[in-house]
């Protein structure tokens, strides 16, 4: 028995000396970080230490090639840059192109800046800027879909001339795409160096799935980075972003989910910033839907929707009411709401429906029953779709919602009524490019299966015309024939979220989502 | 010893043979256009031209069969296709990651084993006492507790409020420590308990009875008799929840940003890249064969008796 307890007794000492072990292992000094510095401080004998500044990405790239679907987080990252950029009323202002002119309907001359020098130390000239453009249009079709080149020439070691395949006067705009960022493409292939590229900053150090270490480029053409260092670090979920920002991990961080944003602002460190976003979150109408083919349908679901209450309670007051497919921080996003002077009974009554007894419209014996569908990776969209299932079912219209995973191959079917969707709608600022993907009559991206000869007609027109303003007003006059029959009812434009820790400087949130780090980002020392 | 060998190689190879079979056809049957996916990640809407372009470069476009072949032929090539995204071979993508997820995995065994041995043999000892009941508590916590939950809460509690272990990332040893134990304290607590009932269950075989009566000590009975038969069903256990982790513990992954092969796989099935999906299945398939080997082999190393059968 004595033998017993001792055996007993030598265990829980062996087992508290293991715990306290552990527990010392696991919980050794506390790693205070102060703002602006990375993860893994170390000491430095600099008596003027060099400023770094952590962030933290939603996304991450596959690799630094910026042709191609890396291209976003490339410009993301402040290395690269593109012939034009998009000022804060997103008109395309010069970068590494200062200056353009139109010759004829398809010839443009772009002239470049002259004192700039891609990382490898190389002189950007305009035979390397147009193997970057024929480079970035091969490897992404879209890219080529945007500027529509038929060919480019050099005219001057700084001049080069664009013909496009057909009237593009959208083409400066476009030159603004991530994906045609300018680079030594003799760098790209090759393994014991990253791609050269003309931004503030240079690649240091790709570390795929987890970081990303730039460093100021000291022989840049403009006005000199003001941090040393800046590390991105890919942190997809978006509560380890936050949780991330709160430690001191990171300095400050994107795509703030909704829900953290009361949390965060009760952090006297943190601020957090927010700026109108070009994307729209939208209803879709099946136009060939048998209950959708009539406008008076559509025009009751759309005026059952309510976007105020949506705004309030699903995106937190951080989004606005949307009426057309463009924000209003666009020159051509003001649309008047136009106001219905029907009521839904009357709308409902002139097609002949008439209630039943449980409240739904009825018609020949066969009720108002719809299918909605919606999908989890925009988890505010489900919400909405809710919400308006339940504001339909009040009109005396049935929704049944279904999730899929797969929402365009879903929509390419014939077995939907309404689909909640949301896309990035003017993402270089000019409205051309969604405008003819989205809406015209032949288009495979036309989801809703909208034809209409007379917007088609409008957008040949807008895709013709070069003067700002009057492209700006045929944008307007196309958004009202959209608003007028109703493929989809926009909901809301919401706001990107960003969050960072007092301290931090020159961080301007901009509505485009690729320019996130410039050369004025800087942080107190 | 050759026909063990033998056996087993013609059983990986039929296994792998198999599976990259079925995950093929599987694959082409699930809804999703890789080319859709692939140019429609930034929200920004896509012309038919361009999607009919990137097919084709993927060779999305050539038939079902010459696909097939192609496939099976990168197989037994030993190189499992190129990621539509990054545009490098599967097979490098999936070595390159393979340390950051075999460091998880072994820190996650670690954590396991600890609180399997610890709280399955102390509550063995003092069973029905309170540290009995505490042990019992902890499982049940243990198996109900979800992963995520308990990663955050580990995050929240030893990074945002006391600043002791960085929040995310993998670097130095302190990276390592919350994603482990997120990983093994939930498994070891629910295998503890199953450590704890077989250890009770032997106390009473005759054998210890006899060696009791024989005057060995209790310690020497203990570790010798009872814990060695009681562990085998463990490391049969834990060896399934080793190639688990190694296959890549999605959630663990994506809450600390772990760059491993989880939250690797992960983004290629949301972005149907097939030949990493394929390639990934291979591994896992592989991967899955062989920990079953290493775990016969402790199995008879362990219990002699396996060695006559």
């Amino acid at each position: 028995m004595r033998k017993s307890r001792n055996t007993q007794h030598a265990f829980v000492t062996w087992i508290t000396a293991f715990v306290l072990v552990l527990s010392l292992v696991g919980c050794s000094t506390p790693t205070k970080q102060t703002i602006g510095q990375g993860s893994n401080p170390e000491p430095s004998a600099d008596p003027t230490p060099a400023k770094t500044l952590t962030m933290a990405f939603s996304w991450k790239p596959a690799s630094l090639d910026p042709h191609g679907s890396d291209g976003w987080e490339v410009l993301r990252s402040g290395a690269g840059e593109t012939l034009i950029k998009l000022n804060e009323q997103l008109k395309p202002t010069p970068w590494l192109a200062k200056e353009w002119k139109q010759e004829d309907e398809t010839t443009w001359i772009v002239t470049l800046e002259e004192n700039v020098h891609f990382h490898n130390g190389k002189k950007m000239d305009a035979p390397s800027v147009k193997n970057s453009l024929l480079r970035s249009m091969t490897n992404d079709p879209t890219v080529k879909d945007l500027l529509q080149v038929k060919s480019i020439e050099v005219l001057a070691a700084n001049q080069l001339k664009i013909v496009t395949e057909k009237p593009n006067a959208a083409l400066i705009a476009h030159l603004a795409s991530p994906s045609a960022i300018i680079v030594d493409t003799e760098t790209i292939d090759q393994k014991d160096s990253y791609p050269a590229l003309t931004g503030p900053f240079q690649f240091k150090q790709f570390n795929e799935d987890e970081s990303l270490v730039l460093e100021r480029y000291e022989d840049y053409w403009g006005e000199k980075a003001r941090l040393s260092e800046v590390t991105i670090r890919f942190i997809a979920d978006g509560n380890t972003r936050v949780m991330a920002l709160q430690s001191r991990d990171v300095d400050a961080a994107v795509d703030i989910p909704i829900d953290s944003i009361e949390l965060l602002k009760q952090d006297q460190n943190i601020d957090v910033l927010t700026a109108p976003s070009l994307r729209t979150h939208m209803l879709m109408f099946h136009m060939k839907s048998p209950f959708f083919a009539e406008l008076a349908h559509r025009k009751v679901v759309n005026m059952s929707i309510p976007r105020a209450e949506m705004v309030n309670s699903i995106m937190r007051g951080e989004a606005a009411e949307a009426n057309s497919p463009f924000p209003d921080v666009l020159p051509f996003g003001k649309i008047q709401k136009e106001r219905e002077t029907q009521t839904v009974d009357q709308l409902m009554k002139q097609g002949g429906w008439e209630k039943n007894r449980e409240g739904i419209w009825e018609k020949q014996g066969k009720p108002f029953e719809v299918k909605l569908v919606t999908f989890p990776q925009r988890p505010e969209l489900t919400v909405m779709a809710e919400i308006i299932q339940n504001e339909l079912l009040k009109a005396g219209i049935l929704v049944h919602i279904r999730q899929v995973e797969n929402i365009d191959e879903t929509l390419e079917k014939e077995d939907w009524d309404l689909s909640m969707y949301s896309m990035l709608t003017a993402h270089t600022g000019d409205p051309q490019y969604f405008l003819n993907i989205f809406y015209r009559s032949t288009s495979l991206s036309n989801m809703s299966r909208y034809v209409s000869p007379v917007l088609d007609s409008m957008l040949d027109q807008l895709n013709q015309t070069t003067d700002q303003a009057k492209r700006n007003q045929l944008a307007v006059n196309i958004q009202k024939q959209i608003q007028q029959d109703l493929p989809q009812a926009f909901i809301v434009h919401p706001n990107t979220i960003f969050a960072v820790r007092r301290g931090v400087k020159g961080f301007t949130p901009h509505p485009v989502e690729f320019y996130y780090i410039d050369a004025r980002l800087d942080v107190n020392e | 010893m050759i026909h063990f060998w033998a056996r087993h190689i013609a059983q990986l190879l039929f296994v792998i043979a198999f599976v990259s079979s079925l995950t093929f056809f599987l694959l082409r049957l699930s809804p999703g256009d890789p080319a859709y996916l692939l140019l429609t990640t930034t929200g920004v809407p896509v012309s038919e031209d361009a999607l009919e372009h990137v097919r084709k470069e993927l060779g999305l476009t050539d038939s079902l069969g010459s696909q097939y072949v192609q496939w099976m032929t990168d197989v037994f090539t030993w190189q499992w296709g190129t990621s539509y995204v990054s545009r490098e071979p599967v097979l490098e993508e999936l070595l390159k990651r393979l340390p950051a997820t075999i460091e998880l995995a072994a820190a996650g065994l670690l954590v396991m084993m600890s609180v399997t041995l610890v709280v399955g043999i102390s509550t063995a000892i003092y069973a029905r006492g309170w540290l009995d009941r505490l042990g019992r508590a902890l499982a049940l916590l243990g198996s109900s507790l979800p992963s995520f939950w308990l990663g955050f809460l580990l995050i929240y509690v030893c990074s945002v409020q006391y600043g002791w272990l960085p929040s995310m990332g993998r670097g130095t040893w302190k990276h390592l420590v919350l994603p482990a134990l997120t990983l093994g304290l939930g498994l070891g607590t629910v295998y503890a308990r199953l450590l704890r009932s077989n250890m009770l269950a032997m106390m009473k075989q005759r054998f210890v009875i006899a060696s009791k009566a024989r005057g060995f000590s209790n310690s020497r009975i203990f570790l010798s008799q009872v814990f060695r038969h009681a562990i085998l069903p463990i490391v049969n256990m834990a060896g399934t929840s080793f190639a688990f982790m190694l296959g890549g513990s999605v959630i663990v992954e994506s809450i600390f940003s772990w760059p491993g092969i989880g939250q690797y796989v992960m983004k290629a099935i949301s972005l149907r890249d097939y030949p990493v999906i394929q390639g990934y299945v291979i591994f896992a398939s592989i991967l899955f064969v062989i920990i079953h080997l290493v775990v016969d082999f402790i199995s008879v190393l362990v219990d002699p008796r396996l060695r006559v059968r």
